[in-house]
C-alpha cells in the first residue's frame, strides 16, 4: 500500500513537472518551429532566480515564485526576439545559439553558486494521513501547483483569444497572419508563458528535490521525448505522452534497477518513435 | 560549396592552398621539437581526436541527415575497446580496429530503422538512441564501469606523448585523406544529391536507403576509430564525456567551422578545443569565450568560420567602391 501510495503520487508529481517543462517548448516548436534546446537551461536558471529571490533576499515564497515566473519569462521574450526569431527556419544556427545559451547559464550559475547541491526551502511542511496512507504535504503541494498551472494553460489556449490566435499559427502562420493574428506579439506572449511556466516547474523541482547546474540536461531530454511523441501542433498530446513518460518513470524503476530502467524507458520511447515517425497526436512538418 | 562565390584560380593562387597546408603540416609535424611541454602535446593529441570524429558527423551530414548521436557512437567505440582490452587483454592495434568495426556495424543496424524517420525526426530519433547507449554504460555494472567510469584499459605507448602524437597526427591524416575521397568519389556525390532531393535522386536510379545507410556506417567507423584511440591514450572511460553534452559539442564544431566545407569542422574543432585550454588564464570564464565565440559566428558569419577570407574579401571590395556593407545579411 505504501508502495502503491508512493508510487502514483511519484508519477503524478513527474508527469506534471515534465508536461509543465515541455508545454514551453511545445509552444515555440509547434508555432515556429525552433526547437528551443536551451528549454532545460531555462529551466535551471528559474530554480536558481528562485533560490536567490527566497533564500538570499528573503521574501515571501509565493511571491518569490510569481517573481521568478516573471523574471524568466521575460527572459524568454528576450531569447524568442533576439535569437530565434531571426533564424526562423535555420536548424543549425539554433542549436548554435541554443548551445551558447547553456554554455552562458551553466556557467554563470557554476560561478555565483557552484556546482555543491542546493534546494529551495520546502513550501509545505507535514504529512497528511488518511487511514494507512501517509502522503506528505510538500508532495500535495507540488502536484497542487502542477496541476492549478496544466488547467490553466488548457482554459488559456483553448479558451481565450491568444489561446485561439496561438493555435492558429501553429496550424498555419502564413494564414493566421493574413487574417489579421500579429504572429510576432503572439509568439513573444507564448515564449513569456512557455519560460515562466519552466521557472515554475524548476523552483517546485528545487524545493521537492534539489538543484544543480546541470539539471537543465536531465529535464531537456525528457521534454524533447514528450514533444516528439506527441507531433508537432498537438498540446493534448503533451499531457498523454506526459502521463506516459511519467508512468515509465516511476513504475520502470520497481521492476529494473538504477539506470537500466532509464535505457529500457528510451529503448520504449524509440520504438513508439518508429512505430508513429510523425507523433502520435500531431501532424506532419516539413524542416 | 556553391553558396560561396569562389573567385576563379589564377596562376598565382593555384599554388597558395598547397603551399599553406604544407606549412601548417610541416609546424604541427614539428610541434613537439618547438614545444615540448607534455600538456601542450595533450591538447593537440586531444584535438587530432576530435578533429577525427568531427570531420566523420560532417561526412553523414552530406547525405542529408543530421543525427545527434555521434558522441554516442564515439562512446561505442572507446568502450568496446576498453572493455576488450580490459577484459579479454587484446592488444591496441587490434582493438581499435576492431571497435571501429563494431562501431559501424552498430550504425549500421540502427540506421535501418531510423531510415524512416526524416530530418528532425531523424535528429531526434539518434539523440533518444544516443541518450539509450549513456544509460546502458551506466547500467553495465562492473563490465563498463558504470558511473564510476572503465579504468585499467591497456596505454599504447606507455607515458611518453610524443608517441602519442605522432600516431594520433598520422591517424588524422589517414583518416582525412580517406574521408576526403570518400567526400569527393562517386558516392559522395550521390549522398549530395540524396540531400538535396530524395525524390529526384531515387528517380535517377540512386538506391537511397542504402546510399543513406552507407554514410552512416562510413561516419561511424571513424567516431568509433576516434572513440577507441581515445580510450587507448586516456586509458579512463568516463560516460560523461560522451553524453548528450557531448554530442553537442561535436555538433558546434562542425558548425562552428561551416557545415558546408570540408575544412569546416578541422578549423572549428582545432578553435573550439584549444582556445579554451589556451584561455586557461580567464579559469571559471573559460566557457564563456566559447559562447561568445558561437555568437559571433551565428550573428555575423552565416556560413561559419570558413567563409571569413570570402567576408573580408567582399568587405574590403565594397569598402573601395565606397559602398554600403550589405553582405552580411545571412540567407
Amino acid at each position: 500500500m505504501e508502495l502503491a501510495v508512493a508510487t502514483v503520487t511519484n508519477l503524478l508529481i513527474l508527469s506534471s513537472m515534465y508536461i509543465l517543462v515541455a508545454l514551453g517548448f511545445a509552444f515555440l516548436f509547434n508555432m515556429l518551429g525552433i526547437p528551443n534546446f536551451a528549454h532545460g537551461a531555462v529551466y535551471m536558471l528559474g530554480g536558481y532566480i528562485g533560490l536567490a529571490l527566497i533564500s538570499a533576499v528573503g521574501i515571501n515564497q509565493w511571491a518569490g515564485l510569481i517573481i521568478t515566473a516573471v523574471i524568466v519569462g521575460a527572459f524568454g521574450v528576450f531569447l524568442e526576439k533576439f535569437c530565434f526569431r531571426p533564424f526562423i527556419g535555420d536548424f543549425n544556427r539554433i542549436v548554435m545559439i541554443c548551445v551558447a545559451v547553456i554554455v552562458i547559464l551553466q556557467t554563470g550559475v557554476n560561478i555565483i553558486v557552484g556546482t555543491e547541491i542546493v534546494s529551495l526551502p520546502s513550501f509545505a511542511t507535514g504529512v497528511l494521513r488518511v487511514g494507512l496512507v501517509s502522503v506528505s504535504y510538500e508532495r500535495i503541494v507540488t502536484f497542487a501547483v502542477g496541476a492549478f498551472l496544466l488547467g490553466a494553460v488548457v482554459w488559456f489556449v483553448n479558451r481565450t483569444k491568444w489561446g485561439q490566435q496561438m493555435q492558429a499559427i501553429s496550424q498555419d502562420i502564413e494564414g493566421a497572419s493574413l487574417q489579421g493574428i500579429n504572429v510576432r506579439r503572439v509568439s513573444a506572449l507564448a515564449s513569456f508563458i512557455g519560460c515562466a511556466l519552466a521557472a515554475i516547474a524548476g523552483c517546485m523541482v528545487g524545493a521537492y528535490l534539489s538543484l544543480g547546474p546541470f539539471m537543465g540536461d536531465f529535464m531537456l531530454v525528457k521534454v524533447l521525448i514528450l514533444a516528439i511523441l506527441s507531433g508537432v501542433g498537438s498540446i493534448s498530446g503533451i499531457f498523454i505522452a506526459g502521463l506516459v513518460l511519467g508512468s515509465l518513470d516511476s513504475i520502470l524503476p520497481l521492476f529494473v534497477s538504477g539506470a537500466a530502467s532509464d535505457a529500457v524507458a528510451v529503448a520504449i520511447v524509440i520504438v513508439l518513435l518508429l512505430i508513429r515517425p510523425q507523433g502520435f497526436f500531431g501532424h506532419e512538418v516539413e524542416m | 560549396m556553391d553558396m560561396i562565390e569562389q573567385p576563379s584560380i589564377t596562376d598565382r593562387r593555384k599554388w597558395l592552398k598547397p603551399s599553406i597546408l604544407a606549412g601548417l603540416v610541416v609546424i604541427i609535424a614539428l610541434m613537439p621539437v618547438i614545444q615540448g611541454s607534455p600538456y601542450i602535446l595533450h591538447i593537440f593529441i586531444l584535438t587530432f581526436i576530435y578533429i577525427i570524429a568531427a570531420v566523420s558527423l560532417r561526412t553523414i551530414t552530406i547525405s542529408g541527415q543530421f543525427p545527434l548521436a555521434h558522441g554516442a557512437f564515439m562512446g561505442i567505440g572507446a568502450y568496446v575497446a576498453g572493455m576488450a582490452s580490459k577484459w579479454l587483454g587484446w592488444p591496441p592495434w587490434f582493438t581499435i580496429p576492431s571497435a571501429a568495426i563494431v562501431t559501424a556495424g552498430i550504425g549500421m543496424l540502427i540506421s535501418y530503422p531510423f531510415s524512416r524517420l526524416r530530418a528532425l525526426y531523424y535528429a531526434m530519433g539518434s539523440l533518444f538512441f544516443g541518450i539509450g547507449v549513456i544509460y546502458m554504460v551506466y547500467a553495465g555494472g562492473i563490465w563498463t564501469g558504470g558511473y564510476s567510469g572503465l579504468t585499467g584499459i591497456g596505454s599504447m605507448f606507455g607515458s611518453s606523448k610524443v608517441a602519442y602524437y605522432y600516431f594520433f597526427l598520422g591517424l588524422t591524416m589517414v583518416c582525412l585523406l580517406a574521408l576526403h575521397r570518400f567526400e569527393f568519389s562517386r558516392i559522395g556525390i550521390n549522398l549530395k544529391a540524396i540531400a538535396q532531393s530524395h525524390l529526384v535522386a531515387s528517380s535517377v536510379g540512386i538506391n537511397e536507403g542504402w546510399y543513406r545507410i552507407l554514410a552512416v556506417s562510413v561516419g561511424c567507423f571513424f567516431a568509433g576509430l576516434a572513440g577507441a584511440g581515445y580510450a587507448h591514450y586516456n586509458t579512463v572511460l568516463s560516460p560523461a564525456t560522451f553524453n548528450f553534452m557531448g554530442t553537442l559539442w561535436l555538433v558546434m564544431y562542425v558548425l562552428l567551422g561551416g557545415i558546408e566545407s570540408f575544412a569546416g569542422p578541422i578549423i572549428g574543432t582545432s578553435i573550439l578545443v584549444l582556445l579554451p585550454e589556451f584561455a586557461r588564464d580567464l579559469k571559471v570564464y573559460s566557457p564563456f569565450l566559447s559562447a561568445v565565440l558561437l555568437l559571433i559566428v551565428v550573428f555575423l558569419m552565416p556560413k561559419g568560420l570558413v567563409s571569413l577570407p570570402y567576408l573580408i574579401r567582399a568587405w574590403y571590395t565594397e569598402r573601395k567602391k565606397g559602398k554600403k556593407i550589405t553582405h552580411v545579411s545571412g540567407n
